[in-house]
């Protein structure tokens, strides 16, 4: 009896110590090995957000993606006829699949990666009927995993804005690595869920435990920009870089009441579907990242300055020399003449650096600074994408009287082409500048900035009338007789505008005498819905503003006016005298 | 239970001739015992037999067709999955014959041209056409292709050049 109540006792104590190493000691790892035993976590994949054009056609997407996968132990059997298969119906390299296939001593080799899931499901099927053994057994050696597939549908139509994804890091997260893609790349990506259930036989057990956190998707990008548009300016621009034997060119176009930037075009450009063909430095938008010196483009913002500042009026008259002379050198005009009896309307139809220069000699000291300042040059237009530049805006001791005077006609500044055309813009609003956007609503960056066209703001930087008259004389820019770009007119249509031909700064710092040509407009101009910028850089010898931007800014303008169904105005052209 | 032993109790004498006799009338006597009841119990056993076996399989075919219900869960959920990959697949083909390039393709294949000049605005009220506009001529065509990716030199195809030997009559070359 004894005995056996201490066999009892001796059986409780090992009982007891049991419990307490199980529940005291370290219960937490205990409760998760049982919960490992036939439960499955699964993550929960969010999507990552579309990025779309203004109308909603998506300019880059996520659709449900697969990489095969190999088990050489299995497929090197059949390796030669498996990568014959394998290279024909997805594409990738013969000798290189080959290779993975017969991997020794692997059990585990990527075959391809980011194939669209129904296109991947059906060779692993097609392969696992093919090839299975004597008993009927399907063929094990190809599998499939999830991996998101981002696809750009439209190639290189907007790609210097979207940017695109590399392949996915090793915790299956998106790599982004260029434009929208990369400065957006928080917002686009969402965060995973996390569903976890017991299993048996790979099916769910009724009733029991499973927790589910949801994921949160990406939110979706909506740009400004309108996709055919951007289609056709790219193509224009190439057409118009090559034909003028240019080494590159930007052609921006700006909804002139709301900042909106309906196609920004760089060339030359990549295809975003397969951007590691192309050099890594086109993965880029040049329009906020290279500056260059306006040339005289800028006048409109000097002459616009001096008439706002009630310095100057379009009829005022100028003598103007062929040649200035000022403190370190002579300022002369593109073309050789003798003294010219030009109105201030004049001096901007025909371009002349002269009489920009005299015009400006009545800005008090700063004055010009605080205007150009005003327009938003010297500083970043934040539209949403890296790497921007400030352009350069001499200030202070800086500001000598010969860099004040070459401002005047747009060279000693900098500028990116996004700063220029805001600045044009400003005019055609009627003095009010509108930050430029290039996202819709609001969104966030990965700095933890909120851009858009809900957080753009606006001020008033010369008045009204101002920029009215200022309209006026940019009008005789067109003028057949007048002006020096009639190629830029939209027949039917009242077109304001000014050309730009400016020296290059070369890699050494210095003019190396290459030139920057461009042409900046509106129309309507009397009621202006569109801003359009078109430049080409280094174009040959003998190319100008008029000549090279005018038509190209021409077929861009009549294509929006039409696209957007905005009707003639119908008023008669303005006819300032241009000469006294 | 209550014994049955009948206890007199009495109230001490100088209790009122009332009390007395209330006390005389609520004293307990014996229930007479009654005849045990003789339900039979063979239909209880069994009527709670069955509900037990009813419950017990019913449990089991609930669970049953649970597991079938998850069987065909899994089956639904995998179709799903392959019908939302084949929709995603058919929007991807729609996507790649709508892009802008393609589009643009096969209008200038068809003599289409993008006209350059805006086109004139018909006003329904008056009948009139504003703006000017002009036909479009094949000058306006764009560039279907992006210029293909500038390859090192190493990668170029350099140009072969083969000099033709003059009157060989088709003999071949001496030095092949």
């Amino acid at each position: 009896m004894q005995v056996g109540l201490l066999l009892i006792a001796i059986v409780l104590s090992v009982f007891a110590g049991r419990l307490i190493q199980l529940q005291g000691i370290d219960p937490s790892s205990y409760a998760e090995m049982a919960a490992a035993e036939g439960s499955e976590i699964v993550v929960l994949p969010a999507t990552r957000g579309e990025i779309l054009d203004r109308n909603g056609e998506a300019l880059a997407e996520t659709v449900d993606g697969r990489m095969i996968i190999a088990d050489p132990a299995v497929t090197s059997k059949v390796a030669p006829e498996l990568a014959g298969i394998l290279s024909q119906r997805l594409g990738v390299d013969y000798i290189d699949t080959l290779e993975r296939l017969r991997t020794e001593g692997s059990r585990f080799q990527y075959v391809a990666r980011q194939v669209p899931a129904s296109k991947a499901e059906k060779v692993v099927a097609d392969v696992a009927e093919k090839f299975k053994d004597k008993d009927g057994r399907p063929f094990a050696g190809l599998m499939t995993e999830r991996d998101p597939l981002r696809i750009y549908p439209n190639d290189d139509t907007a790609a210097n804005l979207i940017g695109f994804l590399g392949t996915p890091k090793d915790d299956g997260s998106a790599q982004a690595l260029a434009g929208l893609e990369d400065s957006f790349n928080t917002y686009l990506s969402g965060k995973d869920g996390e569903a976890r259930y017991e299993v048996g036989a790979g099916n769910q057990i009724p009733l029991g435990d499973n927790t589910v956190t949801p994921a949160v998707d990406g939110r979706v990008l909506r740009t400004t920009i309108d996709r055919d548009l951007q289609f056709y300016t790219q193509r224009v621009l190439q057409q118009t870089v090559q034909r003028a034997g240019g080494k590159s060119g930007i052609a921006v176009i700006m909804d002139s009441r709301t900042g909106q930037l309906l196609a920004l075009a760089d060339y030359p450009t990549y295809d975003v579907s397969t951007p590691y063909e192309f050099s890594d430095e086109l993965y880029k938008s040049s329009a906020l990242t290279d500056v260059y010196e306006p040339g005289s483009v800028e006048k409109v913002l000097t002459v616009s300055s001096l008439v706002d500042a009630g310095l100057a009026f379009k009829e005022q008259k100028f003598r103007v020399p062929g040649q200035l002379n000022r403190q370190d050198r002579p300022i002369g005009d593109y073309w050789d003449h003798g003294m010219l009896r030009l109105t201030l309307a004049g001096v901007l139809a025909k371009s002349s650096n002269v009489g920009t220069v005299l015009a400006a000699d009545q800005f008090k000291r700063g004055q010009l600074r605080k205007y150009l300042t005003a327009f938003g040059l010297g500083q970043r237009t934040d539209i949403g994408l890296g790497g921007e530049t400030k352009g350069l805006l001499p200030q202070g001791a800086a500001w000598t009287s010969q860099v004040g005077d070459r401002i005047a006609f747009g060279q000693s500044l900098s500028v990116n082409a996004i700063q220029m055309v805001s600045a044009v813009n400003t005019i055609a609003n009627g003095g009010v500048r509108i930050d430029p956007t290039l996202i819709q609503g609001s969104a966030t960056t990965d700095e933890g900035k909120a851009i858009g066209s809900e957080v753009a703001t606006s001020r008033r930087v010369i008045s009204a009338d101002a920029a009215r008259e200022t309209m006026l004389m940019m009008e005789r820019v067109i003028d057949p007789e007048a002006g020096v770009a009639p190629g830029a007119a939209v027949p039917g249509y009242r077109v304001a505008g000014k050309t730009g031909t400016a020296q290059r700064v070369g890699e050494d710092g210095g003019y190396d005498g290459s030139t920057t040509v461009s042409f900046a407009g509106f129309a309507p101009a009397d009621d202006p819905r569109f801003t359009i910028y078109v430049l080409v850089h280094s174009p040959r010898a003998g190319a100008g503003g008029g000549s090279v931007g005018g038509p190209a800014f021409s077929r861009l303008m009549s294509f929006t006016l039409r696209r957007y169904g905005v009707p003639p105005t119908g008023a008669k052209p303005n006819q300032t005298p241009v000469e006294w | 239970m209550s014994s049955t032993a009948p206890q007199v109790r009495r109230l001490p004498a100088i209790a009122p001739r009332l009390a007395q006799a209330a006390l005389e009338r609520a004293r307990f006597t014996v229930v007479p015992r009654t005849r045990r009841s003789r339900a039979p119990r063979v239909p209880f056993v069994t009527f709670v037999s069955i509900i037990l076996l009813a419950g017990v399989v019913g449990l089991l075919l609930f669970n049953t067709s649970m597991q079938q219900a998850s069987f065909r869960a899994t089956a639904l959920e995998q179709q799903a999955t392959d019908l939302g990959a084949q929709q995603e697949a058919l929007e991807m083909d729609i996507q790649a014959l709508r892009e802008p390039e393609r589009v643009a393709r096969a209008a200038q294949e068809l003599r289409m041209v993008i006209p350059a000049n805006p086109a004139g605005v018909l006003h329904l009220g008056s009948g009139k056409i504003s703006g000017r506009p002009t036909p479009a001529s094949a000058s306006d065509s764009i560039p279907l292709h992006l210029p293909g990716p500038q390859k090192p030199a190493v990668l170029q195809r350099p140009t072969v050049k083969v000099k033709v030997g003059a009157g060989t009559d088709g003999a071949p070359a001496s030095n092949r």
